[in-house]
C-alpha cells in the first residue's frame, strides 16, 4: 500500500483504517510530485526533537553517575569513575526521610480531599443542576489564572490572620487542592458524561440504597478511570511542587532537593534523577491502568473525545 | 419514587409548571462545601493580592499598580513578556510541526503512541529536575555540551548566552512547551480530513493551495490558543527559573523577592501590584485561550 506519507491520515488505531473514503484508491499523488521526499522532514523533527529531550536526561544521568567534572571529560577520562552509589546517598541524609515522609504525606491527604470535595460536588451537579454545569467548569480554571507564585504572595498576606492554621505544614492541602483543580474536576467531569448517571443513581436508589452506598457501590465504581487519573496527576502535582512550598518555608521534597544539590552536587542530581524517574513511571502506570479499563468497556474511542488538555495548570509545576 | 420524575422535569428544558422553589433551594446546598472551600483559599488570597497592591500608608489608590508597571519593574514586565513570547513562538512552531511529524509518520507503528505518551509525560516535567538537567547539559561550568562546543572552538557564554537569558529560557522552557504543544494540536491535525485534501485535489490544487485555503485556516484557532497557552505557561514559570538564575528581570523572581525580602509597607504594596499584574496578563490569556479553544473544538467534532 503506497499512501501519501506525508498527510495528515486520520488513521485510527483500533480499526486500522482511514474514516473516510479508501486512501489507496483516491488521487493522492495530485499535485505532490515529491512525495517520495516526504518522510525526511517529519523523520528530521521527530529525530532532531529526540536529541533535544533526551540529552538533557543523559548528562544528569551523567553527573549523577560519573564522578568527573565535565571539563575533564576527553578520551582518559570517559569510563572512568562510574558508580551507582550516588543515587542511594542521598537517603542517608538525616533530613531526607522527614521530607519524604512530609511530600507523600500532602500527596496522599490532597488526593483524598480532593476526591471527597469534587466527586460529590460533580455528581450532585450533574444530578441535579444541570444548568449551573458551565459556571462550575469555569470556576474550576480560575487557578489557571492566579499561578501558584501569585497564590503563595495572597497566602503570605493573609497569613498573619490565620498563623494558627499556616503555621502547620498541612496547611498546604487545600492549596494543592486547588492548583491540581483544573484538571481534577475535568476529569472527574468526563468520567461521569461517559456514563448513564441518572439511570445507574435511579436504579440504585429504587433497589434501596441510600446516597452513600449509591455512591460507594456504584458511582466511584464506574468512575474508576476518571478517579485513577485524578489522583495520578495530583500526586505528581505535590510531589513536584516547588514555589508554594519554598515561600512558606515547608520542607517538602522539592525543598530539600534544592538545599541538597547545593550542598552535594553529585548525590543532590542523582536525587533529581531519581525524582524524574519515579514522576515518569507514576505516568507510564497511569497510562497502563487507565487503557486497560478503556479497552474493555468501550471499544472504539475516537481521538477527538480525548481531554485536549491533560497537564497541570499552568506554571504550578514549572 | 416521585423523587426521580421531579428531577427529570428538572432537568429537561420542556418543564410546564416551575419546579417548586423549595426544592430548588434545597439542590444549591449541595455546592456550598464545594464554594465555601474555594473562596477560602483561592478568592481570598486573590483578592487580598488586589487589596494589598491598592493600599498604602495613607489610604487606597493607584499609585502602586502604576508604579509596578514603572521603572525596573516595567523593566522585568518587559522582559517577561519578550522571552515568554519568544518561548511560545518556538514552541508553537517546533510543537506543531512534531505533531504533524507524529501524525504522518505510520510505518513504524510504535512511534506515534512513543511520542503522545511522552509529550504526556514532559509536559508536566517542570521545575528542579528539569532545571538541574539542562544546568548538567548547558551550564556555564558544568554542562557537557557547553564544555564540548568550547573544545570545538566556540564558547557559547562568550556570545552572551546563559541559562538565565532570553535564548538560555526559551530553551530550557521548550522542553515542557513542545510536548504541550504536541498535545494541544495533534486532535487538530487529527481533525483535517483526507477527504479536504482530495476535495482540493479535485479542484484542481496543490498541496501549497491545500495549506493555505484549508489546513491552515482550520489549525489557526489552534495554533493562537497554543500559543497564548504557552505563553502564559512561560511567563507564569517559577521553579525552573529559581534554580536556573536569580536574573531579577524575571517577574515571577521578581515577585518571590518582595515575599521573602524586609521590606516596607510603601514597597511592600509595589510587590502585591506586581502579582496583580500577573494575574491580569494571565487572566487575559487564560480567556482568550477558551475562546480559541472553543472555535478549534468546532472542527475537531465533525
Amino acid at each position: 500500500m503506497d499512501l501519501p506519507l506525508d498527510a495528515p491520515l486520520p488513521i485510527d488505531p483500533e480499526l486500522g483504517a482511514s474514516t473516510t473514503a479508501p486512501t489507496a484508491l483516491a488521487p493522492q499523488s495530485v499535485g505532490r510530485p515529491n512525495a517520495k521526499y516526504a518522510r525526511i522532514v517529519p523523520i528530521t523533527v521527530v529525530t532532531i526533537s529526540a536529541f533535544f529531550f533526551l540529552l538533557p536526561l543523559l548528562t544528569l544521568a551523567r553527573h549523577s553517575l560519573q564522578n568527573v567534572p565535565a571539563f575533564l571529560l576527553g578520551k582518559d577520562t570517559i569510563f572512568t569513575k562510574w558508580s551507582l552509589e550516588p543515587m542511594w546517598r542521598a537517603f542517608d541524609d538525616p533530613k531526607f526521610m522527614p521530607s519524604l515522609k512530609l511530600s507523600l504525606m500532602l500527596a496522599v491527604g490532597t488526593v483524598f480531599l480532593t476526591l471527597a470535595l469534587l466527586v460529590p460536588t460533580a455528581v450532585w451537579t450533574h444530578l441535579r443542576l444541570p444548568k449551573m454545569r458551565t459556571f462550575i467548569e469555569f470556576i474550576t480554571v480560575l487557578p489557571y489564572m492566579i499561578p501558584a507564585i501569585a497564590l503563595v504572595a495572597g497566602i503570605v498576606i493573609v497569613k498573619p490572620h490565620a498563623r494558627w492554621f499556616l503555621n502547620s505544614d498541612f496547611a498546604l492541602i487545600p492549596f494543592y487542592v486547588v492548583l491540581a483543580l483544573p484538571f481534577t474536576y475535568r476529569s472527574i467531569d468526563a468520567g461521569l458524561r461517559a456514563i448513564d448517571l441518572r439511570t445507574l443513581v435511579d436504579a440504585s436508589r429504587s433497589l434501596g440504597a441510600g446516597w452513600g452506598t449509591t455512591l460507594r457501590k456504584v458511582l466511584i465504581p464506574n468512575l474508576r478511570t476518571a478517579i485513577i487519573s485524578a489522583s495520578f496527576l495530583t500526586a505528581a502535582v505535590v510531589i513536584g511542587e516547588y514555589t508554594i512550598a519554598s515561600t512558606l518555608l515547608k520542607k517538602t521534597l522539592p525543598a530539600f532537593q534544592r538545599e541538597y544539590t547545593q550542598r552535594e552536587p553529585q548525590a543532590g542530581y542523582a536525587l533529581n534523577l531519581l525524582a524524574l524517574l519515579v514522576t515518569t513511571l507514576l505516568f507510564v502506570l497511569l497510562s497502563v491502568l487507565t487503557k486497560k479499563r478503556d479497552q474493555s468497556r468501550k471499544p472504539y474511542v475516537p481521538p477527538a473525545a480525548e481531554p485536549t488538555l491533560p497537564h497541570t495548570p499552568t506554571g504550578t509545576l514549572t | 419514587m416521585t423523587d426521580v420524575i421531579i428531577t427529570e422535569v428538572e432537568g429537561g428544558r420542556t418543564a410546564g409548571a416551575p419546579p417548586s422553589s423549595a426544592r430548588r433551594n434545597w439542590a444549591w446546598v449541595g455546592l456550598v462545601p464545594f464554594f465555601a472551600f474555594l473562596f477560602l483559599f483561592l478568592i481570598i488570597p486573590a483578592l487580598s493580592v488586589f487589596f494589598n497592591a491598592l493600599r498604602t500608608e495613607d489610604g487606597f489608590s493607584l499609585a502602586p499598580l502604576g508604579e509596578a508597571f514603572s521603572g525596573q519593574n516595567f523593566q522585568a514586565f518587559r522582559f517577561s513578556i519578550m522571552f515568554s513570547a519568544g518561548a511560545a513562538i518556538v514552541g508553537v512552531i517546533w510543537g506543531t510541526l512534531l505533531a504533524y511529524a507524529a501524525a504522518s509518520l505510520i510505518r513504524p507503528k510504535w512511534l506515534r503512541n512513543l511520542i503522545t505518551s511522552f509529550c504526556g509525560v514532559a509536559a508536566n516535567m517542570g521545575g528542579l529536575p528539569l532545571a538541574f538537567a539542562f544546568i548538567t547539559l548547558l551550564g556555564a561550568r558544568a554542562g557537557v555540551l557547553t564544555n564540548i562546543l568550547n573544545w570545538l572552538g566556540l564558547d557559547i557564554y562568550e556570545h552572551g548566552f546563559d541559562l538565565g537569558n532570553t535564548a538560555g529560557l526559551i530553551v530550557v522552557y521548550s522542553y515542557f512547551n513542545v510536548p504541550l504543544m504536541v498535545l494541544i494540536t495533534l486532535p487538530a491535525i487529527d481533525g483535517l480530513k483526507q477527504s479536504w485534501r482530495e476535495a482540493c485535489a479535485n479542484l484542481g490544487g496543490t498541496t501549497w493551495t491545500y495549506w493555505r485555503r484549508v489546513g491552515l485556516p482550520v489549525l489557526t484557532p489552534s495554533l493562537l490558543g497554543g500559543f497564548l497557552l504557552l505563553f502564559a505557561n512561560s511567563f507564569a514559570a517559577y521553579a525552573t527559573a529559581a534554580i536556573l538564575t536569580d536574573n531579577s528581570k524575571i517577574v515571577s523572581l521578581r515577585i518571590a523577592f518582595f515575599l521573602g525580602g524586609d521590606v516596607s509597607i510603601g514597597e511592600d504594596a509595589v510587590g502585591f501590584g506586581l502579582v496583580a499584574w500577573m494575574i491580569i496578563v494571565m487572566a487575559v490569556c487564560m480567556s482568550l485561550y477558551w475562546v480559541a479553544r472553543r472555535r478549534a473544538e468546532r472542527w475537531q467534532s465533525l
